[in-house]
C-alpha cells in the first residue's frame, strides 16, 4: 500500500518534471532554493540533528508544493559522545504549503526515506537496523525579512520498530526545528 | 498472559474516538490476582520464598552457597521464577529468593498507587538482609522490568563491590517493542486502565487490568535506566553480568540488549556478556501457563537454566 502511493506519488511528479523541461527553459523552473539545518526530537528517544534542503517551483502548483531533502543522525545528537545507538535518517518530502505569499505557512507534507542504525557489533547481527521511512508530518513555516525561514512540525512515522519487525529504535512521534537560509529565489 | 501485553494502536483509535474518561474495571474477585482474594503465594508464606526468612541462623556452608534473588517483571508475580526453583532444586545446591515486586501480587488498588520505587524496595530489602546474615555468594536473576529495576540499582551504587557475583537479565526491557507506550503520559488519563489477555492460569498470577498510572512508572523507569545506559556506567567490582534476549519479543524491544551491551561494562571496562536467544516468547524462561509451548521453547529453557546454574557454581 504504501510503496505503491510512493510510486504513484513519483510518476506524477516526474510527468509535471518532464512536461516543465520540454516546454520551459531552466529558469522559468526554478522558485526557490534553501538550504539549512534541521533538528529533530524523538518522543522518548534521541535528538537528531543534521541538514536539510527546499525547493520550489513556479511550474508545481505555483510555488505551493515543496520538494525537500534532508539527512538527520543520532552522531551529530544523542549519540555525540555518549552509548546512544548510531542511526541515520535519509529522507525526501514532498510538502503542500498555504498561505503562499504570506510569511507565516502552515504545511503538511510527506515523507518517505531510507533509516540505518549501527548496533556496532555482530552478536545482534539478526537484529533488523534498516527500515523505509514513511511518515506525515505538519507545522508551520515563518518566513523573516532576512532570506531566513523556520519550520516547526510534529510527525507521526508509520513504519516504527514493533518487536517483531523494523529496527527498535525507530520510533513514531517526532519534532522537528529547521532554519534554512535561502540562496536562491526566483519567485 | 499473552505475549501481547498492549494493544496500544487499538486504544489510541478508542480514545480518540471516544475520548472519554474510564470508571474503575469489572474485576471478578474469583478468578483475577486483581481482585481481593487472590494473593501472592509469598505473602502467605514468605518463609517460602525468601532465605532471609527461611534460615534464621546460617551455618558457615549455607553462607557460602551460591543465593540467587529472582525477581519478575511488571503486573507478573513470583509465579515467573517457580520453573527455574523446581529445576535448580532437581539439579544443583543453590538457594532461591524469589522476590515479590512493591506493589504487586496484591490488589488492583494496592497495584494502581504504586510507583515503580516501590517495586524496587523489596529487592533491596532482601539483599541488605542477606548481606546482614553474612551471605557471601549473593546473586540476582531479573525478568523483564526486574532488568531495569536492578541496573538503577547498580547505577545508584546500591550494590557494592563484591556484593552481587553474577547478574542475570532475562528478556531486559529498556526500549518497548510498543512504541506507542512512549503515548502513556497523553492517552493514559482518558482511559484509566488497559486490559491484558491472559489465560486461565495466568489470570492467577498476572494482573488483568493495567492501571495507566503504572504504565507511566514504567516508562518513567526504563526512559531513565535509557539515559543512563547512554551516559554509560560500570558494574560493581567483583560482578559478572549475562543478558538472554529473544531475538523476536512484543514486549521488551531486542534493541533493549544493545544497549545494555553498549552502555554498561565491567568494573575492568570489558564488555559484559549477552546471548541473543532464537525466541519470540516474552520472559521465554517461564512456559507454565502458556496456551502453546514447543519442543523447542523447552530446549531453549533448559539451555538457559543450566547455564546459569553453571555460572553460579563456578
Amino acid at each position: 500500500m504504501t510503496k505503491k502511493l510512493l510510486f504513484a506519488f513519483f510518476l506524477m511528479y516526474a510527468s509535471l518534471c518532464s512536461q516543465a523541461q520540454t516546454t520551459d527553459t531552466a529558469n522559468d523552473w526554478l522558485g526557490e532554493l534553501k538550504v539549512g539545518i534541521r533538528v529533530q526530537k524523538t518522543q522518548k528517544l534521541y535528538w537528531e540533528n543534521g541538514f536539510a534542503a527546499d525547493f520550489t517551483s513556479p511550474k508545481i502548483i505555483n510555488n505551493k508544493l515543496h520538494l525537500g531533502f534532508s539527512y538527520v543522525t543520532s552522531r551529530l545528537g544523542s549519540a555525540m559522545g555518549t552509548n546512544a545507538i548510531k542511526q541515520d535518517n535519509y529522507v525526501v518530502n514532498f510538502g503542500y504549503f498555504f498561505r503562499d505569499q504570506k510569511k507565516l505557512q502552515p504545511f503538511t507534507r510527506i515523507n518517505t526515506g531510507f533509516f540505518y542504525a549501527d548496533y556496532e557489533s555482530d552478536i545482534f547481527d539478526e537484529l533488523p537496523n534498516t527500515a523505509l521511512l514513511f511518515s506525515l508530518d505538519a507545522g508551520i513555516s515563518y518566513r523573516l525579512k532576512a532570506p531566513i525561514t523556520f519550520h516547526l512540525s510534529a510527525g507521526y512515522n508509520f513504519t516504527s520498530g514493533s518487536g517483531d519487525q523494523g529496527p527498535g529504535t525507530l520510533y513514531p512521534i517526532y519534532y522537528q526545528m529547521s532554519i534554512f537560509y535561502t540562496i536562491l529565489n526566483k519567485k | 498472559m499473552s505475549t501481547t501485553y498492549l494493544n496500544f494502536k487499538f486504544i489510541l483509535i478508542c480514545s480518540l474516538l471516544f475520548t472519554c474518561c474510564s470508571s474503575n474495571p469489572e474485576i471478578d474477585n474469583a478468578t483475577m490476582l486483581d481482585g481481593d482474594q487472590i494473593f501472592d503465594a509469598s505473602l502467605y508464606n514468605p518463609a517460602q520464598y525468601l532465605v532471609s526468612k527461611a534460615i534464621d541462623n546460617p551455618s558457615a556452608i549455607q553462607k557460602n552457597m551460591p543465593v540467587i534473588i529472582a525477581v519478575h517483571g511488571y503486573s507478573a508475580a513470583t509465579f515467573e521464577w517457580d520453573e527455574f526453583r523446581t529445576y535448580s532444586n532437581a539439579n544443583a545446591d543453590i538457594l532461591i529468593s524469589q522476590v515479590l515486586l512493591g506493589g504487586h501480587g496484591r490488589t488492583y488498588e494496592e497495584f494502581k498507587k504504586s510507583t515503580w520505587r516501590d517495586w524496587q524496595e523489596p529487592i533491596m530489602t532482601e539483599y541488605n538482609a542477606l548481606i546482614a546474615k553474612g551471605y557471601t555468594n549473593i546473586n540476582f536473576a531479573g525478568s523483564s522490568t526486574a532488568c531495569p529495576l536492578v541496573l538503577d540499582l547498580i547505577q545508584k551504587g546500591a550494590i557494592t563491590d563484591n556484593g552481587m557475583k553474577n547478574i542475570f537479565l532475562i528478556d531486559p526491557i529498556v526500549i518497548p517493542a510498543d512504541k506507542l507506550l512512549t503515548l502513556i503520559g497523553f492517552v493514559g488519563p482518558m482511559l484509566g486502565y488497559f486490559e491484558s489477555t491472559n489465560t486461565a492460569t495466568e489470570e492467577n498470577y498476572y494482573y488483568h487490568f493495567r492501571p495507566q498510572e503504572t504504565l507511566n512508572e514504567l516508562m518513567d523507569l526504563i526512559d531513565k535506566v535509557r539515559k543512563n545506559l547512554q551516559n554509560g556506567y560500570r558494574l560493581p567490582l567483583g560482578t559478572q553480568m549475562k543478558v538472554y534476549k529473544s531475538i523476536k519479543d512484543d514486549t521488551a524491544d531486542a534493541v533493549s540488549a544493545v544497549l545494555i551491551y553498549k552502555g554498561l561494562k565491567k568494573q575492568d571496562g570489558s564488555a559484559i556478556e549477552v546471548e541473543m536467544i532464537d525466541s519470540n516468547l516474552h520472559v521465554f524462561t517461564r512456559l507454565d501457563g502458556r496456551d502453546t509451548v514447543t519442543q523447542k521453547d523447552r530446549d531453549m529453557q533448559k539451555q538457559v537454566f543450566d547455564d546459569m546454574l553453571q555460572l553460579l557454581q563456578q
